[in-house]
């Protein structure tokens, strides 16, 4: 049965959402659903399974970019000494990594997120005001998440776009969100800004620091694997 | 990782991904519907008959089911250890070197692209041959062809796979049906006698020594595929128990029942008949062996067969071409994907090969299943035998650096063994090459077919060196298809062995 009411236990995504607008919510995982999905209609414009992993990898990505978890060398996700209980506490999914026995890989954490992320997203973004549920006209179907407004949901390429115009200052933010959006297959999306002249997405991301580089890149080997092992 | 996850109690996350996986059954499943058994017993069976002339083909699969399953052995030990353990040019990388990586790729490429076009050389005359007689539509066997293409193409683009439970639901069926015509040609042997003769070892060599080269590759045809259990190596339960399993049942099965399948045709028909009663009857013969409404269904079984083969075959190639051009070994346009995913470049650069193909068959009036589906496929077996041989090499010279562990069966005897047939077999084929064909020994397509590999080798080697000089991080990311983009990171941290 469609749970649109998932455990909401501590760890809301938005606990005080701003007004929904062209500037988003600020979190990369969000961005990267409303760029995985067409703007007006809310079709996906990825696999599921490439979609699922694309979210999952933001969702680590937003956790990295606030400073609370990085990867060892390994690529076992760890958190970053200093990280308070309190913090923890306020974030379902810094509690999901405090819960696990030990530190797992990340491409563990990628297979397990995936499963749900899309789910998690969608209901953040409902709460947040960007998407709203629309029933099937199946009687019983899922219904599917539409878009508010066809410009919010358009923003996030604006976003994407100024991290590959040279012009403009990088922010680790839109050089993540490049970095996932190329990693899940939405590549053929960003062509557009990609320019001889500007950055590539490839130059963008270079300029992460390690832990961020890594987890992109494990995100594009945990999407191609799912094609090559044909279970999309 | 991994003495972590030995050690502590199971969690949340290892619980829900353990869900997922799949165990013996589905790998199972995947391994068999690739192997498209319909098409080997009706397809390749009678064609082998009737082309080569030959009858110990019951015999060869399973002299060939032994050899494979050393083969296997040394295969699954190594793939324990390296990723991308779907392909063998990555085997062939790290044990060989990354430049004999490369030239198994091209090979495998071409190999790989023999056997899907082949298989429109079967579709065709069956199609065209099923839709006179049943629905009264008279068309050739090339615009069947074109149709079943065209098809197979927006499949490709629109990244449609049969799911796992139709294809799974076919393929059994298709083996019951197989099992069932055996069973039925078995009981109405030719002269009211049933002799295992054909059965024999005696029966590999009888038409001379070298013949027995031109058996193992129709053999290693009919096998083709059954190695596929590492492609799901990250998806299945217990991998280091289920894919090794699921790889010698399958074997074992697809052995079985290749085996009795030729030899009922050949007790049916009577063995100094057969290869007369397959020229006349083509698949017809494994079909005939049945009555009542066996016959029938098995026809149009043999359709889907085909129509599975040539979608999982077309997906094979650029599923490989993807790999080859995320490592950047192939022009790296070959792994974007278009909106859902879709690697669209190297859908359709598969699907032209295909289609020039058909064309060119179809212009010069050639014989469809002898010489498309039959010639070419078993050119395709061909390869795939040369990439077993060198396989094994590779896996002597991988555990020759660092034993990991692995018993010395597995690393050295059965390889090496495996490594010795297989080469000698893929010598005594080239030998014999004509009559693999059904052709003069001397004809321009007895030597061009297998030179077509030896030219495939020679620009992968060629390839491999000019990446090694030009680009050198891309060299080092040389056989890890989806890895590399993770191993480039991972230089980041120190690199990775």
């Amino acid at each position: 049965m469609h749970e649109r009411h998932a455990c909401r236990s501590a760890g809301r995504r938005h606990p005080d959402p701003p007004a929904p607008g062209l500037s988003g919510t600020g979190l990369v995982a969000d961005d990267l659903y409303l760029l995985g999905h067409d703007d007006r209609s809310g079709k996906p414009l990825l696999q599921p399974r490439a979609l699922g992993t694309g979210l999952a990898g933001a969702l680590l990505a937003e956790l990295m970019l606030a400073g609370w978890i990085g990867l060892r060398p390994d690529s076992a996700v760890v958190f970053v000494p200093g990280v308070t209980q309190d913090t923890v506490m306020r974030h379902a999914l810094l509690k999901q990594v405090a819960d696990e026995p030990g530190p797992a890989p990340v491409r563990a954490w990628l297979r397990f997120l995936a499963r749900s992320a899309a789910q998690d997203v969608a209901l953040g973004l409902e709460e947040a005001g960007y998407l709203e549920h629309v029933r099937g006209r199946v009687p019983r179907s899922q219904g599917q998440w539409v878009p508010v407004n066809p410009d919010w949901a358009l923003a996030p390429m604006l976003r994407v776009r100024s991290a590959l115009d040279p012009a403009r200052p990088l922010t680790a933010h839109s050089a993540a969100l490049a970095g996932l959006a190329a990693a899940s297959g939405l590549s053929f999306r960003l062509d557009q800004y990609q320019t001889r002249a500007g950055r590539s997405v490839q130059d963008a991301v270079a300029r992460l620091g390690p832990g961020l580089r890594e987890l992109i890149a494990q995100t594009q080997t945990a999407v191609d694997s799912a094609v090559l092992s044909h279970r999309t | 990782m991994s003495t972590q996850a030995v050690l502590a109690p199971p969690s949340a996350m290892s619980r829900a991904l353990a869900r997922d996986r799949l165990g013996i059954p589905a790998v199972l499943a995947f391994i068999l519907a690739g192997v498209a058994p319909l098409t080997v017993a009706a397809g390749v069976i009678p064609s082998a008959y009737a082309t080569t002339g030959l009858t110990g083909i019951p015999a060869a699969f399973i002299a060939v089911a032994v050899i494979l399953a050393l083969f296997a052995t040394g295969y699954m030990a190594m793939a324990r250890h390296i990723t991308n353990a779907g392909a063998f040019y990555a085997f062939i990388a790290r044990g060989l070197g990354r430049i004999p990586g490369t030239a198994a790729a091209l090979v495998a490429l071409l190999a790989y692209s023999f056997l899907q076009v082949a298989l429109y050389g079967a579709f065709g005359p069956a199609a065209a041959g099923l839709a006179a007689a049943r629905l009264g539509v008279q068309a050739q066997w090339w615009e069947w062809a074109l149709g079943a293409w065209a098809v197979i193409t927006v499949l490709g683009l629109l990244r449609v796979d049969i799911t796992g439970r139709v294809l799974g639901a076919l393929t059994a069926a298709e083996i019951v049906v197989i099992v069932a015509e055996t069973v039925s040609g078995l009981a109405s042997p030719a002269g009211g006698h049933l002799s295992a003769a054909a059965l024999s070892p005696s029966a590999l060599t009888s038409a001379g020594f070298g013949t027995f080269g031109v058996l193992a590759v129709v053999a290693v045809l009919g096998f083709t595929g059954f190695e596929q259990a590492p492609v799901l190596g990250e998806e299945a339960k217990h991998p280091r128990r289920t894919i090794p399993v699921t790889t010698y049942l399958a074997l074992g099965v697809i052995g079985v029942v290749y085996a009795g399948a030729a030899w009922a045709m050949s007790a049916h028909a009577g063995n100094s008949h057969v290869v007369a009663a397959a020229a006349a009857q083509g698949p017809g013969l494994l079909f005939g062996l049945g009555s009542g409404g066996l016959p029938q269904a098995a026809q149009w079984l043999f359709l889907s067969s085909l129509f599975a083969a040539m979608l999982a075959f077309h997906n094979c190639v650029w599923r490989y071409a993807f790999a080859l051009g995320r490592e950047g070994v192939l022009p790296g346009v070959l792994s974007r994907t278009g909106s859902n995913n879709i690697p669209k470049t190297a859908s359709l650069a598969q699907s032209a090969t295909g289609l020039a193909v058909i064309a060119a068959f179809a212009v010069a009036g050639a014989q469809p299943m002898q010489d498309l589906f039959f010639d070419l496929g078993t050119t395709g077996g061909f390869g795939v035998l040369l990439l077993y041989a060198l396989t094994s090499v590779a896996v002597i010279v991988f555990f020759a650096r660092n034993p990991r562990q692995e018993g010395a069966f597995s690393r050295l005897i059965a390889p090496a063994l495996a490594a010795i047939l297989l080469t000698g077999i893929a010598i005594l084929a080239v030998m014999h090459y004509g009559t693999l064909l059904g052709v003069a020994p001397g004809s321009a397509a007895a030597w061009a077919l297998p030179a077509g590999y030896g030219a495939a080798a020679l620009a992968g080697l060629a390839l491999g060196l000019v990446i090694k000089v030009r680009r050198p991080e891309v060299y080092e990311t040389i056989g890890l298809g989806a890895h590399a983009a993770s191993f480039q990171a991972g230089t980041v941290f120190g690199g990775r062995s």
